[in-house]
């Protein structure tokens, strides 16, 4: 495939090369080609028969005659002459015809004339005459002539070289261009081999073929960086599933082993460590649907108010168990919001959790939706311990753990779904320090604004 | 106290296990192992619920779903599914289903459901606005007052919609995904047990000076609320 596709490349180039130095053959050749040649046939036509006339009647001295007639007329390159079959001349002006013997016809070629040195170009007519013998006249090209005659065999060869200089910058071409695109090739091959390391090597020039080479080099980047990702997360998941499946096991076997009455408290404990593990799957596989962003076409005007203060109510008892002090701030009013109700309540429910679960400590816990310029905030503040700069970005990962003794199920996992489902709207997680405590905030921008990037907005 | 129902699903296993447990109960469960099968038996309107798997052969159950719609059959269904996803539940309930179970499911949990959606399909007549009696409670739907025993009981809203979706289901379990799809409207899975604190605080105030108690918690499953334990 590759090398047709380099074939055509040099067969394009070629004809292209060859066709334009045509166009400027043909151009000489249109302006510099007249009807002289023709017109010279016709006159040589005409004398020959005439002078065939002259020899029927008068001989070789009529004929000598009338070549010496048309000499002294001036025109020196007018002649005539009666030569052998073999070439050699008789009588007449004309010594030789360089082409060979005579044949009957016009023709043009050089030939050799008395009085003359050097070769004549010339038109000429053979006629046949008794015993054996040719009657050859003709006229030699004007000045005019020959340097048409020498144009058009220059351009011949011009056609020739063209052809050749044509099939030579093909084979450049064909090679510059295969050279490119066979590195970008290889580096494909390697690829689809399963070496995401190479990349695509620049040249530097600008040139189409390196903007191509960026591109490529630019989608190869983000594949590994979503491959490294993949295998983190493949990684994280199998190691931290080990613990759960562990439990559940310990859980079964201790069923398996226990005596009638204690089997179904038992069973019940290995049906919760199921659940829980369940748990951790349905959020691994909701993470992954808010970053694959399918979820956009449920999306559907909400108020922002609203969600937070049924957050608020839903938590309310809980934290009111942990002896926290759960406020909604929603004034002053935000915007309405064009969002997915039901992921936005799990992030903001999963910051909750967080929220009850590590900043219960500092006695309050704030859920809030603030408009800010040109965007939303949607968050939970709590009065706990806070989680320093230098770990924030280990508590977002999914499955990063902050303390390695937690034990709850799936902990860690719930910043990372507040963080798709933050992208899932444009939007981005925000973590900052509440002095004491954490402000985890969904920072989304504002319905107005996104409308207006698809011109909805009329200008006031 | 048998009922009708379609079980459409495509998984021998799951079905055999289904079908052994719906009888179990008393039900008369036809089971067809494809789309086009099911949307042939269930377009004569005749059975009391469907149990439509969503990835079937030959017809998914979206559409089986979509075609019933479309021809009026109004029959409740119950969709099951392995796509467990937020995004993928709400695209089942929008696409016409009554409910939708996502796969690994707990049998208690499916029955919960099954016996709610043939309940509500037999109380369609009995109006919204008709006081509802469950043992000693008395709750008014319009006024939106409960008494139990005569004494008035203060709730908050969502304690009153609580209570209220626990007594139209009278005598039967409801689990907390029930309650948190049908109370609050959320379908995902909190995880937390908020959930159980909300019914535990609405147990306070309607057993606190009874000796009776009323809500009972099924371990493993859910909620009760009825007179016997």
């Amino acid at each position: 495939m590759r090398a047709s596709i380099t074939l055509r490349v040099a067969l394009l180039a070629a004809t292209l090369a060859f066709a334009a130095s045509l166009a400027v053959i043909g151009f000489i050749f249109w302006r510099t080609h007249g009807d002289d040649a023709e017109a010279l046939r016709r006159q040589v036509v005409e004398q020959a028969a005439a002078l065939a006339d002259v020899y029927a009647t008068g001989g070789a001295a009529a004929l000598d005659d009338a070549v010496d007639d048309s000499d002294s007329n001036g025109d020196s390159l007018y002649f005539a002459g009666i030569l052998r079959a073999d070439g050699r001349p008789v009588s007449g002006n004309l010594l030789a015809v360089e082409a060979g013997p005579p044949r009957a016809g016009y023709r043009t070629g050089e030939v050799r004339l008395r009085g003359r040195d050097g070769a004549v170009e010339a038109g000429f007519v053979a006629h046949r005459a008794p015993h054996g013998l040719w009657l050859v006249s003709g006229h030699g090209f004007g000045e005019r002539l020959s340097f048409q005659a020498t144009v058009e065999r220059s351009l011949l060869i011009a056609v020739a070289l063209s052809i050749l200089l044509g099939l030579l910058c093909g084979l450049l071409v064909a090679r510059y261009v295969g050279r490119r695109v066979d590195a970008i090739a290889v580096v494909a091959d390697r690829i689809a081999g399963g070496d995401l390391s190479h990349r695509v090597a620049v040249s530097g020039s600008g040139d189409a073929f390196d903007a191509l080479g960026l591109q490529i080099n630019a989608m190869l980047d983000r594949i590994a960086l979503l491959m490294g990702e993949l295998r983190m997360l493949t990684d994280c998941l199998a190691h931290d599933l080990r613990s759960p499946v562990g439990r559940l096991r310990a859980r079964a076997e201790a069923a398996a082993r226990a005596s009638e009455e204690e089997r179904d408290g038992l069973l019940a404990g290995v049906l919760q460590e199921a659940d829980a593990l369940m748990r951790i799957l349905a959020t691994v596989l909701e993470i992954g649907r808010s970053e694959a962003m399918t979820a956009r076409s449920q999306f559907a005007s909400l108020s922002p108010a609203e969600l937070v203060e049924e957050l608020a109510e839903m938590y309310e008892p809980t934290a009111e168990e942990l002896g926290v002090r759960l406020t909604a701030e929603t004034s002053p009013p935000p915007p309405p919001l064009d969002g997915h109700r039901q992921l936005l309540a799990q992030a903001l429910s999963n910051l909750l959790d967080n929220a009850l679960a590590y900043g219960a400590g500092g006695g309050e816990v704030l859920v809030f939706a603030r408009p800010e310029q040109g965007a939303l905030r949607l968050g939970v503040e709590d009065r706990g311990q806070g989680i320093p700069p230098e770990e924030q970005a280990e508590a977002r990962r999914r499955f990063g753990r902050l303390d390695s003794s937690r034990s709850t199920s799936g902990a860690g996992l719930g910043l990372a779904l507040a963080e798709a489902v933050a992208h899932l709207h444009r939007g981005e997680l925000v973590l900052e320090d509440n002095g004491p405590g954490l402000r985890a905030s969904l920072v989304l921008p504002a319905l107005t604004e996104r409308k207006a990037w698809g011109g909805g907005v009329r200008p006031g | 106290m048998g009922r009708h129902i379609l079980l459409v699903e495509d998984d021998r296993d799951t079905a055999a296990y289904l079908q052994r447990g719906l009888a179990e109960e008393g039900h008369v469960v036809e089971h067809v192992q494809d789309g086009r099968d099911g949307l042939f038996r269930a377009s004569d309107g005749s059975f009391d619920l469907i149990v439509l798997d969503r990835m079937l052969p030959g017809l998914d159950g979206l559409g089986v779903l979509r075609a019933l719609r479309a021809a009026g059959i109004s029959t409740p269904v119950l969709i099951l599914s392995a796509l467990a996803s937020v995004s993928d539940r709400i695209e089942g309930l929008d696409g016409g289903s009554d409910d939708y179970l996502v796969k690994p499911f707990s049998f208690g949990e499916l029955l919960a459901r099954v016996n709610a959606l043939l309940r509500r399909r037999e109380q369609r007549a009995p109006a919204e606005g008709l006081r509802i009696l469950v043992a000693d409670i008395e709750i008014d739907p319009l006024a939106r007052t409960v008494r139990r025993g005569g004494r008035r009981i203060e709730l908050k809203p969502r304690e009153y919609r609580l209570l209220e979706f626990l007594a139209r289901n009278e005598g039967r379990v409801v689990t907390r995904t029930m309650l948190l799809e049908q109370v609050w409207d959320y379908h995902f899975d909190p995880g937390t047990n908020v959930i159980d604190v909300h019914v535990s605080r609405l147990r306070r105030k309607l057993e606190e000076g009874f000796d009776q108690p009323v809500l009972h918690t099924v371990r493993g499953a859910g909620y009760r609320l009825g007179a016997t334990g």
